[in-house]
């Protein structure tokens, strides 16, 4: 049974929403998982939120970015009119996000998105709020979405399953793009059946995103699980002993483990941020003050300086995003760096298919232990990149793949990752479901039973 | 990257840093720059460039005609002045 059929059978989902209101408020205001909480007495359905940087007919919409605010898209995002269409949901709010998707640890945001198993530590990010809702809320299901690993990496940090599915399956049409060619829009929920269910409704070709692509699903399963060496060399010693035991029980249910070697994946990392960074700053270029959320007053600036003076609204992140993404694509260069990576992407999606067609990669899903704000103070941009390393490959080849929980250290969730060859999506998360037979999630808070 | 060429780069951005941010975002920006060319490593001679990880079918949208109702949904997003959008000067 899945929680929504466990959510019907509540007796006044009304008196549900409104005793959980003024307590759900105050974790919020000390959480920062929301950005928008809609008047939570007139909810009565089956609750789910949406990630911020996807368009919501008549909400405030603005990727956590300042220059975005004040923005009410007039349309709905597709998975959102196919989420309303069902008359099933009631939407809870905007989730908190690092802007535009610029983030792992969800700290690029006017408001940090705190942990909620122990405040002093990270969220995780970009889909920081999305991973910290599903985490305090039973029976939500939040709409997140993914450039280089932001459902798994909060989810991970958060305790929750995060689906990212193949890209092209769900549509973008109403995303705020971050990179065209990397986003994809996915699910973050307590158990693997909500993701199955929340799934099937939103997938599928959309006439409004001419990169989507209809094609079924599959759910092939060999029973081969296959680590990859240069994936598990670089990891904490603490999260290395704690996935092995991991394996270990995935080789108890019957699953047999492979170790393959892939030298240049760790070239993934250059090749996503230099096709992100370029297609960010293109997306990023219609930002000019006098459409979409910030107004610039000063219209008698002359274009140019009018376009500058409104784009010191940007973070330092984006800031440095668009920077960097000029210049990879800038003509002197761009064959070194842009034309290089995306070449480097079809050797990687090459590589990777042949490992996928023997069986599943698991892997941790990030190198470190989830970190507490002053430590994430100490790294370099760069030095954040690079803990990317085991989220990135998936994601820039558009592989589906889930992450969840195995695991607690020092009371904080730990959470792994399986990757699947495109179209193959329905694979893992049965694997998660087989695996969420045996495992018991702990939940600091569990606010839907009261 | 220089001074100049940095200050170039912004100039064709159209961002303007903080004193506080320029030196810090001129370093990350070059070292970042540096670790990119961890990818002169590979050998791509012959390698296609893949734009999608998938393979997107080679259609755009039907070139058809439809009428947008909701005109005021978009135009509140904007200033406005009559029916015009106001923008700045070119």
């Amino acid at each position: 049974m899945n929680s929504y059929e466990e959510f019907s059978k509540k007796d006044k989902p009304t008196d549900y929403f409104i005793k959980l209101s003024e307590t759900l408020s105050k974790l919020n205001e000390e959480l920062n998982a929301f950005n928008v909480i809609s008047d939570l007495s007139k909810l009565t359905n089956f609750p789910i939120s949406v990630k911020d940087n996807i368009c919501t007919k008549d909400v405030e919409t603005t990727a956590s970015s300042k220059i975005l605010k004040g923005y009410i898209p007039p349309f709905d995002a597709t998975v959102v009119s196919k989420i309303r269409e069902k008359n099933t949901f009631s939407f809870l709010g905007k989730t908190n996000m690092d802007e535009f998707g610029f983030g792992s640890f969800g700290v690029n945001s006017e408001k940090c998105a705190k942990n909620p198993f122990n405040t002093s530590y990270v969220s995780g990010g970009s889909s920081s709020g999305s991973a910290i809702a599903t985490s305090i809320l039973k029976y939500h299901i939040s709409i997140a979405e993914s450039t280089g690993g932001s459902i798994s990496t909060p989810s991970a940090f958060c305790g929750v399953v995060g689906f990212t599915p193949t890209y092209g399956s769900v549509s973008r049409y109403g995303l705020i793009d971050y990179s065209n060619s990397l986003d994809k829009i996915g699910i973050i929920a307590r158990k693997s059946e909500d993701i199955r269910f929340m799934y099937d409704i939103i997938k599928g070709k959309d006439i409004y995103d001419t990169t989507s692509v209809d094609i079924n699903c599959n759910n092939q399963n060999n029973k081969t699980i296959i680590l990859i060496d240069e994936l598990i060399k670089e990891i904490n010693p603490e999260i290395e002993k704690l996935f092995l035991e991991l394996v270990d029980k995935f080789s108890k249910m019957g699953y047999v483990i492979k170790h393959k070697s892939i030298p240049f994946i760790e070239k993934a990392i250059a090749s996503y941020y230099i096709i992100a960074m370029a297609e960010a700053s293109t997306n990023l270029a219609k930002y000019t003050g006098f459409k979409y959320g910030f107004k610039n007053e000063n219209i008698s600036e002359k274009y140019n300086q009018f376009f500058t003076t409104s784009r010191s609204n940007f973070g330092k992140e984006a800031k440095r995003r668009v920077v960097l993404g000029t210049f990879v694509r800038s003509a002197s260069v761009k064959d070194m760096y842009y034309s290089k990576a995306l070449k480097t992407r079809t050797l990687l999606i090459n590589e990777l298919s042949k490992v996928l067609n023997e069986g599943f990669i698991l892997s941790p899903v990030m190198p470190i232990k989830t970190p507490k704000f002053d430590e994430i103070n100490n790294f370099s941009p760069l030095e954040v990149y690079k803990t990317d390393m085991l989220t990135i490959p998936p994601n820039l080849c558009g592989f589906p793949h889930i992450a969840f929980p195995y695991a607690y250290l020092n009371g904080m969730p730990v959470g792994a990752q399986l990757i699947t060859k495109h179209w193959n999506d329905y694979a893992i998360i049965d694997i998660v479901s087989e695996w969420e037979n045996n495992f018991k999630y702990n939940f600091k808070y569990n606010l839907g039973s009261i | 990257m220089d001074n100049n060429e940095f200050n170039r780069l912004l100039k064709v951005c159209r961002i303007k840093l903080e004193e506080s941010e320029y030196d810090s975002i001129k370093k990350d920006v070059n070292e970042i720059l540096e670790y990119f060319k961890v990818l002169n490593e590979l050998d791509t001679s012959g390698v296609l460039e893949a734009y999608h990880p998938i393979k997107i079918p080679e259609k755009t949208h039907d070139d058809t005609v439809f009428e947008f109702k909701n005109t005021e949904g978009i135009l509140k997003n904007t200033k406005t002045y009559r029916f015009y959008v106001v923008g700045p000067d070119l």
